[in-house]
């Protein structure tokens, strides 16, 4: 039998324009938020060529995480009850569209196997899943778990689930009435259910409930862009626009207009009010949902530092929301003290089902911190004094530059006649424990008969400087650096340093900086398989600590790991890879005085919790920070850099 | 009212030992110059002051030509001018007769700041030879320095705690580190703001020299020593440490 569409309903064309104005309401309330997004700067951004996109847009992002939502099912039940609710109304509404369709231009949808299998049993499907998913949210926000909870609550959730939940019932109700008096629709399921407890005859209660559903559905559209919902279109959006280049890139500054004498106006540095940010941080704050999946991966908020990544958005979405784009206490209401324990580690921006960059909103706040109003906490005040002074941040070292090579003949860098250049870097040249790293490498090198040399003159890329927020110190630092690269013809940089590594590699390329840069694991794990060394195996467990500026920032997984399981049996913590947890040295947190629990014991007896017999990691700051970690637990040396494990098989 | 703060440019202060290595009796060239660790704190110092009694702040430096790009950050943590006197004697007389003649040359200078003592010869006797030669009064080890009318109300560190001391008229005062006088980073807009600033060279006097000549400098050895105590009992390897130290005059 083929189905009436607006059984039993008069006038049932209204709803259409019903329909009109609350997409009229919708457009409206959509229209506010792109004029608070606007108020910020117009993001310059450099012509990009990469395979997918179209003018701004990541075409590949936003498909699979902006509609398929790949991240939301690293938490299964979240993701499959969000899967349930989106994919489920999204059918729901093509159901609907394809009803208005048939009545206003006769589309033939209620006919043969299409009308069985879609507009009965799939659109009933689509309801059940939603309205599972809808109680799951619904639990959610009575029974809400830490990370949900919020200073403030987001009623406009509740009140939007509360709307659809009796959008989906009344819908059923209606599906149910109608079934009862006109005969039972095989494949309509939660239908023809409903129709066995429901009479027939209830022509009048089935009238109230059809313009009910309907107008609750109005409303739900009309009240999206006033309620977290919004996030269906801004959540997407931001996510095809954000860059999907893993990790926080923080671009290059130009300090020129500080220089010239004819300048206007000097831009301010790094941000203090929201209208200092560009309009696609100010699309991070109004996309996030304050689901605190990032305060619960942070290393920070988890080992009760002052830092939550999900207060800091909380604050400026808010502030946003009430149009306080020119308040200039936002810094002071963060709090300096949270701003600065931020590892830069971007576990947050990994764990982020929006796409939102919350490194970079801090790291904004910290550049105008330091270049605009000289706070900064003291030790890294003093890391950095010693960057300005002698190009390592290293202060009060009892070595001495030439120290790490001392019994050893390491060759310098050699103009057209050396291959690579083996860049040490500041902690490994200044950091005793870390300077094993760099002679084991030689040793590796020596071995593998590889062309390489060192600089005569050690020093820093100028990463902690431009993760504690001192761009100008960055760039000056970087520029020396790239003007000897230049005269040196250097092409080919090993680095033992991930942080110095993302320097090379992200940060150098926009100065005039760019070079093939290997980082040591990699370059191990390629003169391992390419037979140039044959390191022995110890048949020892050992667990590998990612580090957050090789892995994450990187995505470099596999290369360390290939090394370790030539050199014995390897052993994975709960949380590695992409989801690995930082030592707590970055971002100038090597040099901070922490509160609460320290990280780098937390991860240290994650570490050893797995029973192995020793803890490898490939970042000479990971090894500092785990290397004392451990003394809390154990007195017996445990951890090591991946050259040394190696450098120890080839002896 | 006029301060003007010491500062003096010397050879990095954390150079390990193991690594020194002297030229002429001084220290190598290849060692980075940079403003001496206590007169940061006395620029600080001067900074505060500055800002709290609407003050202007010059540095004061006797050395040479190459100096002037390092005491730049002088005047980015807020200096309003630098005079460089130029010599090169390290007698702390002669030092003292340059920067006097300076600080004459100037006329209104109401305090001068310095840092307790230079990284280099660590002697921290030029800033009282220089209030005896300007016959103002001089107090060491100053950490807090406060105007109040006519009065200059300092505190000075000791190892064992503070004393307040209050004066009137012009002085010399060294200063000595305190958390509240870490030198500040200075801030961009600054740096590129003293690289404009003009500086005021001063053409040194030959001044009048102690009566002592330089005979050596010697630079002791480094030398490693490791004994291994017995760990069984914390407590028992605590008081062998303990003593250990205070038989080799560690402690």
């Amino acid at each position: 039998m083929t189905r009436i569409p607006y059984w039993n309903i008069s006038y049932g064309i209204l709803i259409d324009l019903f329909a009109l104005v609350a997409v009229i309401v919708f457009a409206r309330g959509a229209y506010g938020h792109w004029l608070r997004i606007r108020q910020g700067k117009v993001r310059v951004r450099k012509a990009v060529d990469l395979p997918g996109k179209i003018g701004p847009v990541f075409v590949y992002a936003l498909v699979t995480k902006g509609i398929l939502g790949a991240k939301l099912y690293k938490k299964i039940f979240t993701g499959v009850a969000h899967g349930f609710l989106f994919w489920g109304m999204l059918v729901l509404g093509v159901g609907t569209t394809l009803v208005v369709l048939n009545v206003l231009f006769g589309l033939p949808v209620f006919q043969g196997g299409f009308n069985r299998w879609f507009m009965s049993f799939f659109l009933d499907l689509a309801g059940f899943a939603a309205l599972i998913g809808l109680l799951f949210f619904l639990i959610r926000r009575w029974l809400p778990p830490e990370r949900l909870v919020t200073p403030k609550a987001r009623i406009g959730f509740s009140v939007q689930i509360g709307i659809l939940m009796a959008v989906i019932i009344t819908g059923f109700l209606v599906e149910g009435i109608r079934i009862a008096a006109t005969g039972p629709d095989p494949y309509a399921f939660v239908g023809n259910f409903m129709a066995a407890w429901l009479p027939g005859s209830a022509l009048a209660a089935h009238r109230i409930l059809w313009w009910g559903h309907g107008l609750l559905c109005m409303l739900f559209i009309a009240y999206i862009p006033y309620s977290p919902m919004m996030h269906i279109l801004l959540v997407p959006t931001n996510t095809a626009l954000a860059d999907p280049m893993p990790g926080s890139k923080m671009g290059v500054m130009d300090f020129s207009s500080f220089d010239d004498e004819d300048a206007e106006e000097m831009p301010t540095l790094g941000c203090t009010r929201l209208v200092d940010f560009t309009r696609k941080r100010l699309l991070d704050y109004a996309s996030c949902l304050w689901c605190g999946r990032c305060h619960e991966v942070c290393p920070a908020a988890s080992t009760e530092k002052p830092l939550s990544p999900k207060g800091v958005m909380v604050t400026l979405a808010e502030r946003l929301t009430n149009g306080q784009v020119e308040d200039e206490n936002l810094i002071d209401d963060i709090t300096e003290e949270a701003l600065f324990a931020c590892t830069t580690c971007t576990a947050c921006m990994e764990a982020c089902p929006a796409c939102i960059n919350q490194p970079k909103t801090i790291l904004k706040f910290r550049q105008n911190l330091v270049m605009e109003q000289s706070r900064i906490p003291e030790l890294m005040g003093k890391a950095m004094t010693s960057l300005e002074q002698r190009a390592h941040p290293f202060f009060g070292t009892g070595s001495g530059p030439k120290e790490w090579c001392k019994d050893l003949d390491v060759p310098i860098f050699a103009k057209g006649e050396t291959e690579y250049l083996l860049w040490i870097g500041c902690s490994v040249t200044y950091e005793e424990r870390a300077q094993k790293i760099a002679r084991a490498m030689v040793r590796i090198l020596d071995r593998a008969g590889v062309s390489y040399g060192i600089l005569e003159e050690s020093r820093c890329t100028g990463d902690p400087a431009k993760q504690m927020g001192n761009e100008f110190m960055f760039s000056e630092l970087a520029q020396t650096n790239i003007e000897e690269f230049d005269d040196l013809g250097v092409e080919k940089i090993i680095t033992l340093c991930p942080h110095c590594y993302n320097s090379f590699t992200r940060h150098y390329p926009p100065m005039g900086g760019n070079y093939t840069v290997i980082p040591h694991a990699v370059f191990i794990d390629q003169l391992i398989a390419g037979g140039k060394i044959v390191p022995r195996s110890g048949g020892q467990s050992i667990v590998y600590h990612d580090p957050c500026y090789l892995g994450r920032r990187n995505r470099i997984f596999d290369a360390p790991r290939n090394v370790i399981g030539r050199l014995g049996r390897l052993v994975e913590m709960p949380r590695h890879g992409a989801e690995s947890f930082c030592c707590g040295g970055g971002g100038g947190n090597y040099w901070a005085e922490e509160v609460g629990t320290r990280i780098n014991q937390v991860r240290s007896k994650e570490a050893l919790d797995t029973g192995a017999e020793r803890i490898a990691t490939a970042c000479p700051f990971c090894l500092l920070m785990i290397t004392d970690g451990t003394k809390k637990f154990t007195e017996e040396p445990k951890a090591f850099d991946i050259a040394e494990l190696v450098a120890e098989g080839l002896e | 009212m006029h301060i003007a703060v010491l500062a003096k440019v010397v050879p990095d202060y954390e150079v390990p030992s193991a690594d020194f290595e002297l030229t002429d009796s001084r220290a190598h060239s290849r060692y980075t110059r940079m403003i001496g660790l206590y007169d940061e704190n006395a620029i600080e110092t001067g900074v505060q002051l500055k800002e709290a009694c609407k003050a202007k702040l010059t540095i004061i430096s006797y050395g040479k030509t190459e100096d002037i790009s390092v005491l730049r950050k002088a005047i980015a943590m807020g200096g309003d001018a630098l005079h460089l006197v130029m010599g090169d004697s390290d007698d702390p007389f002669v030092i003292a007769e340059n920067l006097k003649m300076a600080i004459d040359g100037l006329g209104d200078v109401d305090l001068v700041l310095a840092g307790q003592q230079s990284a280099d010869m660590d002697r921290g006797v030029v800033h009282s030879i220089l209030a005896g030669m300007l016959g103002w009064q001089f107090l060491p080890q100053i950490s807090r320095i406060q105007s109040e009318g006519d009065l200059w109300m300092v505190a000075q560190a000791h190892e064992n705690g503070t004393r307040n001391l209050q004066f009137s008229g012009k002085g010399v005062l060294s200063i000595t580190s305190i958390p509240e006088n870490v030198p500040r980073i200075p801030v961009v807009r600054a740096i590129f703001a003293a690289k404009k600033k003009p500086v005021e060279k001063i053409e040194g006097i030959p001044g009048t020299p102690m009566n002592a000549k330089e005979v050596s400098v010697e630079i002791p050895k480094m030398e490693s020593v490791c004994e291994f105590l017995p760990i069984e009992d914390m407590a028992e390897t605590a008081t062998t440490l303990l003593s250990k130290l205070r038989e080799e005059r560690y402690l």
